[in-house]
């Protein structure tokens, strides 16, 4: 988010709020590259005030049921994109087998607005400090994506292209997040935050581990978060854990190139992600 | 260019339904103090920060700088105003006057909007999670610590027990 004084007023457009699925993605079609959807709204009425975006529609997809639910099924565990971080936190389903996601959802901006903030808006406006995809990548979620053309699945790690870009097209909205696990993970979501609770992550890191998969994603550093995995990493199971703690933190420091900006610099950045990737893991092997 | 139609929204506003008026791009917030005049909800950081302008939709805490008014249609505000025939929350009110828990005041009516949703939701909440619960709602003189305690002296009110 940037700093600039935001307008009191927004800048006129057409508001749909439909309520299928289908009527969304052919108002999308209908008015391609010139609508926007509209989710929790948080960002999309931050951007709107600064003038930063023109939409002349705005499809509101908060009324379609269909991208509100969260089931497990033996596969894994799928998410609709319009599940809000305080539903996210709420479910059983989240917080008994996607621990990491439910502790990102609880740092999704501050209580009042994570009734509003949903997990598929939280993803997509593609800001380094956003709290969803660094665990959602931890996890190797897949995203669905739907237009009038039909859908396709991409994984989370291919959604955001740049500051503030996605690779979704102008018609097309994710609507469901698939995890591939349904139980047994380990995982874990530290933020390390250099103002209040309440504030934007200096360095966020999402750590799992489901039997011998484990992954290590270090987010707000950089446009697109990194992800490491064991084969990266250069895991030895048979090692101990301090030895394997301590090659990881390495590879990390060698591998990230974080930004420098107002609120720290690349080399504190890149201490803290290694410092925060040590104690992820350290969780995640419960604590030894 | 966009053509501006104008909207009729049916919105309960503290137990009053309203007819209402509006254009797409209006916020909440406006319509509130502005077409309403209800200025208990206050317009400060306009980017969803602050939380001076949070109201309970549907009885849900939300911050109207972020919502726009045709959202909101069929659905119910309820501001720090219409709190005030809710005997709980008369006393909660009380209870922020009782522990000094205000300098300027200004943002005093959305911490009482969003803890009354806290202790309606759970009377017994724990002295952390209530610090969690009230972080979207910020005071610039710093009187959180007395808001706590006012809120902490309050729960016995929203107590099913308890007769107030
Ligand atoms: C003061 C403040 C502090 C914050 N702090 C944090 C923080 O620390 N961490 C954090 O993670 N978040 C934080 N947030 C929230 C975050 O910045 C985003 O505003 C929020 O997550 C967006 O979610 P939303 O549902 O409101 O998205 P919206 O604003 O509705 O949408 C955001 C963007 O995504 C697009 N979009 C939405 N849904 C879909 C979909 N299903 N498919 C395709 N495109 C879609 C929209 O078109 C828009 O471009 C903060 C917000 C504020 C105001």
């Amino acid at each position: 988010m940037s700093f600039t004084t935001p307008y009191f007023t927004l800048p006129k457009f057409t508001y749909f709020k439909p309520k299928k699925l289908e009527d969304a993605l052919s108002l999308l079609r209908q008015y391609k590259g010139k609508a926007k959807v509209m989710a929790g709204g948080i960002m999309l009425v931050n951007l709107m005030k600064e003038r930063q975006i023109f939409p002349e529609y705005v499809i509101d997809i908060k009324g379609i049921d269909e991208l509100k639910k969260i089931s497990k099924t033996e596969n894994g565990i799928k998410i609709g994109s319009a599940v809000t971080a305080i539903e996210l936190q709420n479910s059983l389903i989240v917080r008994d087998n996607l621990p990491a996601l439910a502790k990102a959802a609880s740092y999704m901006g501050d209580r009042t607005l994570q009734h509003t903030v949903t997990i598929g808006g939280n993803i997509s406006v593609g800001m380094p400090s956003t709290d969803g995809l660094p665990a959602l990548m931890s996890m190797d979620s897949l995203l669905r994506i739907k237009s009038q053309d039909g859908e396709r699945t991409i994984p989370a790690s291919e959604l955001v292209i740049g500051l503030g870009r996605t690779s979704l097209k102008d018609d097309e909205m994710i609507t469901e997040i698939i995890v591939p696990y349904s139980s047994g993970l380990k995982g874990t979501y530290l933020k390390l935050i250099n103002a209040s609770e309440v504030a934007i992550a200096t360095v966020a890191v999402s750590a799992l581990l489901k039997e011998r998969k484990l992954s290590v994603v270090i987010g707000a550093i950089a446009p697109r978060p990194y992800y490491f995995d064991h084969k990266s990493l250069q895991w030895k199971w048979e090692a101990s854990l301090s030895e394997n703690l301590k090659n990881a933190s390495e590879i990390i420091g060698s591998n990230v190139k974080p930004m420098s900006d107002a609120v720290a610099s690349s080399e504190y950045r890149k201490e803290v992600s290694k410092v925060l990737a040590v104690r992820a893991l350290k969780e995640v092997f419960g604590g030894a | 260019m966009v053509v501006l139609k104008m909207k009729t929204i049916s919105l309960k506003v503290n137990g009053i339904t309203k007819e209402i008026t509006v254009e797409d791009n209006e916020l909440l917030l406006n319509v509130l103090r502005e077409k309403l005049g209800i200025t208990s909800v206050k317009a400060a950081c306009w980017r969803g920060e602050c939380g001076l302008c949070t109201v309970l939709l549907d009885g849900i805490p939300v911050k109207s700088c972020m919502t726009l008014a045709v959202e909101t249609d069929g659905k119910e505000v309820i501001t720090a105003e219409g709190l005030y025939s809710d005997e709980r929350a008369k006393k909660l009110m009380e209870s922020f006057v009782k522990h000094g828990a205000m300098q300027c005041g200004f943002c005093t009516p959305a911490f009482v909007v969003t803890s009354h949703y806290v202790l309606t939701k759970n009377p017994e909440v724990d002295g952390e999670e209530l610090k969690k619960e009230l972080n979207g709602v910020i005071c610039r003189c710093g009187t959180y610590y007395q808001i706590y305690e006012a809120v902490k002296d309050a729960e016995k009110y929203y107590k099913k027990e308890t007769k107030s």
